[in-house]
């Protein structure tokens, strides 16, 4: 577990020196404690002292990267086992598999299809992850011309899931891409000793917590180094709890042996592949591999990873500026709300379910509800008229009416009185907006003259 | 050799709560767990139930559900039939959404006459859920709780109405949904406030609000883990079964939207954008979810092991 403050003072010379800028050890503790303060600036910190505290602050779960570069895939590295007490940090990285038996045309067809698999949303990309090239061939030429192919026509990383021969041949051909090595149980030894001649992360993949023990050694044994632990699970059920008791041994039990990323191979007639890989996102999964390249299951995997690998503690914020709601007018209603995703998102599909046109105004309050940038005095009569001037909504609309929420309904004033526009007190709650917007009399968007 | 795992072990066990059945019926009980969801570890004397929503009023579906229920959700007595039959709900929401001003306005007596029909055409256990307009169910609530000829829960009670709701089906025999907006102190709050009227721990379902997938279902996700983790811990006040809408996943253009080639046929991603909300409330924790798409039903029960 983490140390405590008094745990890392004991350590400490306990001088009160003042050479790390602290006034007493104590305080430099708690700095140290906190995360906002490393050893290495105590000069006379003892070699013990050091070691602890850095094996300390080592991530209970280590890093694992596949690839390099922009698309460089991160595994592990977290450090709670709910994002509700700090965050995760490394999304469940997906790969789509592809057959090396595959034709000319098939193959690139199936390639094109993984490159589809990016969708944009809110104003973020999310996209499949890496290729999973599988050798079904048995022939180490044709593997590696698949995994070179593969890697040309998608820029993706690659998972080589192949026995020891093609395994070899692709990463003759590939390595400089850095893939995983990934083969099966019985060619573990040879595929561990070219992952650490190479220096690539490889796959290890065995029956069970206690099978994945036993063979992990053997992969450390044969010195390769970046591991990743697949529990090679019969069923959902088997998958999750798996995968649950890999991240609880992390960073529960602190249990170096078994503190490695986790993998799932979701193909090859696993049962029920997208029940898995939903309930794997959102418990532990650090990297799927799925047959399936259809968008309808894509397309809702990685919105749900997108969700919940978001910083809890930093709301999702919506990019500022003057969205229309269905399509609106100059004469149009203009209705203003804060660019806190869920404000955005709740205020957007109430305002759509009216069926009445109009121009959402999304104010820049960094990502606070209306009522909390109104308490932090960011969702002022000020900011608010500033908006009004600067956001092009008077080239949109002819009229000089803003719909302002009923919960910060004493704001009106100001913003008549800086902006020139009239305000109408919208409701309180957003759900009201339908019945408000629908009756709205026409004339409260009449232009203005002169 | 075999490897020790760590299993987090809680003083505390989740409420059980039954919603009843009519003659005939199967009633549903939920709850009961001392521990988390989805793991062979503690006691789960309950797995998690699959309802379906029966809606009222006009009705405007989108594609993958006009073509799956569209035929029966205009009658709200064949569509809770069908809902309880064929497609395997262990419990229905009877939306009264129809006597919302804006969403056909029917009345509160007829909003109360498909509640007596819908309870006596099948014996599962129902949910009745208001309107949403808080001058209609305030007249809504005790009708229905009124002219329910046997146990149902109200949905839902919340900070501004409870001691009406609460009122009603106490007098009435009724169970209760207490409801927060995301909110952990606010579901607490709320179940203290039904314990002050005196009202029975076990007819109370916590529903946190779901948002659905891409639109929010993270703080849902969150939340219902906190509820359960703080009940799990022997938080009294939260450690009651919680009940997932799943209604807000039709909500989402990704759900819905037939126009976008690359999204992949709407009729599949429809009730895939529904199963990923419900199963994301499964692994958090939730004990009831209601869904609209009957391959919903059958894909969520598959996955609501004990």
């Amino acid at each position: 577990m983490a140390l405590t403050a008094i745990d890392i003072y004991k350590l400490l010379p306990k001088t009160n020196c003042r050479e790390c800028g602290q006034a007493t050890c104590l305080a430099f503790a708690m700095q140290v404690a906190a995360g906002k303060a490393s050893i290495d600036l105590c000069p006379p910190a003892s070699e013990e002292a050091r070691e602890k505290l850095s094996a300390a602050a080592a991530p209970p779960l280590p890093k694992v990267t596949i690839g390099t570069g922009e698309r460089e895939v991160v595994l592990g590295d977290e450090t709670v086992l709910f994002r509700h007490e700090k965050t995760f940090y490394h999304p469940t990285a997906i790969a789509i598999s592809i057959r090396d038996d595959a034709s000319g045309e098939e193959f690139a067809s199936r390639l094109a299809a993984i490159r589809r698999l990016s969708f944009e949303r809110v104003g973020q990309r999310i996209s499949v992850d890496l290729v999973a090239l599988r050798c079904v061939s048995g022939d180490p030429g044709r593997y590696a011309r698949a995994a070179a192919a593969a890697l040309d026509a998608t820029g993706l990383p690659l998972v080589l899931l192949a026995p020891a021969g093609p395994l070899a041949a692709a990463v003759e051909a590939v390595a400089p891409s850095r893939p995983l090595l990934a083969p099966p149980p019985e060619d573990l030894v040879p595929a561990a000793k070219l992952a650490a001649e190479r220096q690539l992360p490889l796959r290890v993949r065995a029956r069970g917590i206690d099978g994945l023990s036993v063979a992990l050694a053997d992969a450390r044994a044969a010195g390769a180094v970046a591991l990743v632990a697949d529990p090679s699970p019969e069923t959902p059920r088997d998958a999750v709890t798996l995968a649950t008791s890999l991240r609880r041994l992390a960073i529960l039990g602190r249990v170096r042996d078994l503190a490695y990323p986790s993998a799932f191979d979701l193909g090859g007639g696993f049962p029920d592949p997208f029940l898995a890989a939903v309930l794997l996102v959102a418990k532990y999964g650090s990297l799927l591999v799925l047959d399936s390249s259809d968008p309808a299951d894509l397309l809702p995997l990685l919105t749900l990873r997108q969700n919940l690998f978001t910083d809890p503690q930093r709301p999702i914020q919506v990019e500022p500026g003057v969205y229309p709601i269905g399509a609106p007018s100059e004469s149009s209603p203009v209705i203003i709300t804060t660019n806190f995703s869920l404000t955005y998102f709740t205020v957007r599909g109430d305002a759509e379910a009216a069926k009445v046109p109009a121009h959402l105004l999304i104010a820049d309050v960094d990502g606070m509800s209306v009522l909390t940038a109104w308490a932090a005095g960011k969702f002022t009569g000020e900011s608010i008229s500033k908006m009004l001037a600067g956001c092009g909504i008077g080239e949109k609309v002819t009229h000089r009416t803003l719909i302002l929420p009923g919960m910060v309904a004493r704001l009106s004033g100001k913003i008549e009185e800086l902006s020139g526009w009239r305000v109408l007190v919208g409701p309180q709650e957003s759900s009201a907006l339908p019945s408000y917007l629908r009756r709205l009399p026409p004339a409260a968007f009449l232009p203005v003259h002169g | 050799m075999s490897v020790a795992l760590p299993i987090p072990g809680f003083p505390g066990r989740i409420l059980a709560v039954t919603l009843p059945a009519g003659p005939g019926g199967t009633p549903v009980t939920v709850g009961g767990q001392n521990a988390l969801p989805l793991l062979p570890e503690g006691e789960h004397p309950n797995a998690p139930a699959v309802g379906m929503e029966v809606p009222t009023g006009p009705l405007e579906l989108p594609p993958a559900l006009a073509e799956a229920i569209g035929p029966f959700a205009g009658d709200p007595v064949a569509m809770a039939r069908k809902c309880a039959g064929d497609w395997g709900a262990r419990f229905l929401f009877l939306s009264l959404s129809g006597c919302h001003p804006d969403a056909g306005g029917q009345s509160v007596s007829f909003g109360a006459a498909v509640v007596r029909e819908v309870l006596s055409a099948t014996p599962a256990p129902v949910i009745v859920g208001g309107c949403g307009d808080e001058e209609v169910d305030a007249r809504l609530f005790p009708a229905v709780a009124e002219a329910a000829g046997r146990p149902v829960f109200l949905s839902y009670a919340e900070e501004k109405n409870h001691r009406l709701v609460a009122g009603a089906a106490l007098a009435y025999g009724h169970g209760v949904v207490s409801w927060s907006p995301i909110d952990i102190n606010m579901a607490k709050q709320m179940n203290l406030l039904l314990a002050d009227l005196g009202f029975p721990p076990d007819r109370v379902l916590i529903d946190p609000l779901t948002g659905g997938l891409g639109y929010g279902m993270e703080y849902t996700f969150s939340i219902v883990e906190r509820i359960r983790l703080a009940g799990l811990s022997g938080d009294a006040a939260l450690a009651r079964p919680v009940l997932c809408h799943l209604g807000d996943a039709w909500k989402a253009r990704e759900a819905t939207d037939p126009s976008e080639g690359t999204w992949g046929d709407v009729g599949a991603r429809g009730p895939r954008w529904e199963e990923t909300t419900g199963l994301a409330c499964l692994a958090a924790g939730a004990d009831l979810v209601v869904c609209r798409h009957p391959s919903s039903v059958a894909r969520l029960s598959g996955a609501a092991w004990r």
